[in-house]
């Protein structure tokens, strides 16, 4: 259904994408709020109907050329195409998030609201990027390429792992003001912690090496992840998973409420 | 100020210094120490090691460079083991960094290892929508993938002979800091029973031992221990090896510190006690 395509043919293929994209984003935006819950209740229903149907009713051998072995139901062979559609559908919502973004910081920098300079330098941020993104995937010459290498793994890369590196700073101070054996329970933490950090470390796993095997400490971390740690977060992920199906169900059935621009009506 | 009550109110000034210490300190070191191989990880280098030649394995990598501590080695040393066993294999990044860091990683490993972009292996870029993209790939890889990062269509690639459905894939590797490989077990590994490891962060990683009890994930490179481990098993001396003595000072800092705080505290109590009992 969605063969790639190369050369101008993509470009022609971009540019009626986007034009198509232009006249549904009209649609939309003039279809009156009343009738937008229903819409978008009637896709979700629609959507969840599709995948529910297609893996609870009963498969029948399906050979293709591509899998001799396939087995399926009427509805298998749209899957792919459904897939795709949907990839499409989140990529959209990766561009609506961008417009979203351009539209309150614009207004934040042109009223010079507070933070309007963290506002600029976002705006600022965001355009070079994609226009260095786009040019050295476009023209890729050494001097696009350099740039697009200098802002990714130089800037950006380097932004993001400083920021995370950061948080072991913040651990390491709270651990040590929160960590305190006021009771049983956090003493049992305590303990816990400790020997799951020694057994994750290879000074500590060194150290106990020529002890008896039971008391190697990463002996003693595999113990206490498999045997005390599993069955609780199995029980943990059971409850979750019951609470995520009705949470699903709610939402597929739009019983769910604060959804659909019901803060707008 | 009282010594004991010093001792349980470190400024976090000098807590952040002694940490930097901790961590820089051993890049100036050259400790070499070897470590136990645990079953996780010795599971998943014999699974990899048992496929037959030219298998074909998707290569998940769904972390950015806020992980790439732990990501990052895990990834290289499960690369240089596909690389090294000529085994054909493909990347597939559910986050927009990963598919350039890992492109970057695969093209710097390749002429060590012989291997060629397109013909051993192939970067499917960055897709989104994780769930539905996965299922309609376990139904047709090279119409859900349609062309790889550099826009070929993936049909056309040498590397992607004979991959048509997700039953021509023989093992599934997922390299994440998050759940993103519950996904892949829902629907694909599920689907065929494709064998399955998991290279999740140290944070993540007793979510994954219920998988592995269930025999859904075959093994783990579990975080930083785990990738020093198999770099280990695969016998080179890595970012992982290097850091990880950086990893065990720092862990031992955090020991050190809640210890020496809990101590303080519970002497302290004791002090008090007998202050209260010296009045009566």
């Amino acid at each position: 259904m969605f063969q790639p395509v190369q050369g101008y043919r993509w470009y022609g293929y971009i540019a009626g994408a986007l034009l198509v994209s232009l006249v549904v984003v009209l649609i939309l935006q003039q279809t009156p709020p009343r009738f937008r819950k229903p819409l978008i209740r009637a896709i979700t229903l629609l959507g969840g109907l599709f995948y529910a149907l297609e893996f609870f009713l009963p498969t029948h051998p399906m050979p293709t050329p591509e899998d001799p072995q396939r087995v399926g139901n009427f509805l298998t062979p749209y899957v792919v195409p459904f897939g795709n559609t949907s990839v499409i559908i989140a990529a959209w919502t990766v561009g609506l998030g961008f417009i979203n973004l351009v539209q309150v910081h614009s207004r934040r920098l042109l009223r010079g609201a507070e933070g309007a300079f963290n506002s600029a330098v976002l705006l600022i941020s965001m355009a070079v990027m994609i226009v260095v993104h786009i040019l050295q995937k476009v023209h890729p010459n050494a001097i696009n390429k350099n740039l697009h290498h200098l802002l990714f793994d130089g800037a950006l890369q380097s932004l993001d792992a400083t920021m995370f590196s950061i948080i072991a700073f913040y651990i390491v101070s709270a651990a040590y003001r929160a960590f305190r054996v006021r009771s049983v329970e956090a003493t049992f933490l305590l303990v816990t912690a400790v020997l799951v950090m020694l057994g994750q470390i290879m000074v500590a796993q060194a150290v106990t090496m020529h002890l008896p095997h039971n008391l190697h400490v990463e002996v003693i971390r595999d113990w206490i992840l498999t045997k005390a740690n599993a069955p609780a977060t199995r029980a943990i992920a059971f409850g979750l998973g019951i609470g995520g199906l009705a949470v699903a169900l709610r939402i597929w059935l739009g019983l769910e409420r604060g959804s659909y621009f019901e803060a707008q009506e | 100020m009282d010594l004991l009550r010093l001792l349980q109110t470190i400024d976090r000034r000098f807590i952040y210094a002694l940490l930097l210490l901790a961590v820089s300190a051993p890049f100036f070191l050259s400790i070499r120490i070897p470590v136990p191989i645990s079953p996780q990880t010795q599971a998943l280098y014999n699974a990899i090691e048992a496929l037959p030649p030219n298998s074909f394995v998707l290569l998940g990598a769904d972390w950015s460079a806020g992980s790439r501590g732990e990501n990052r080695p895990q990834t290289e040393a499960l690369m240089r083991h596909l690389m090294k066993r000529k085994l054909r294999f493909a990347l597939l990044c559910f986050d927009p960094q990963a598919a350039t860091l890992t492109e970057t990683m695969a093209k710097r490993l390749q002429s060590e290892y012989g291997v060629q972009e397109g013909v051993n292996w192939v970067n499917w870029g960055y897709k989104v929508d994780l769930e539905n993209f996965l299922k309609a790939l376990v139904l047709n890889v090279p119409q859900t993938v349609s062309a790889d990062i550099n826009g070929t269509p993936v049909a056309n690639l040498p590397v992607m002979q004979g991959i048509q459905t997700a039953r021509d894939i023989r093992m599934i590797l997922d390299v994440t800091p998050s759940e993103t490989f519950k996904a892949y077990i829902q629907f694909v590994q599920g689907t065929y029973k494709i064998p399955m490891g998991l290279a999740p962060t140290s944070v993540m990683a007793p979510e994954a031992f219920n998988y592995l009890d269930s025999g859904q994930l075959i093994g783990m490179i579990n975080g930083l221990q785990g990738a020093i481990e198999y770099e280990q098993k695969v016998g080179y001396v890595g970012q992982a090896t290097r850091a990880g003595l950086s990893s065990s000072f720092a862990h031992l800092l955090i020991i050190s510190l809640i210890l020496l705080g809990n101590l303080a505290m519970l002497l302290q109590r004791r002090q008090r006690a007998r202050l209260l009992e010296g009045r009566r």
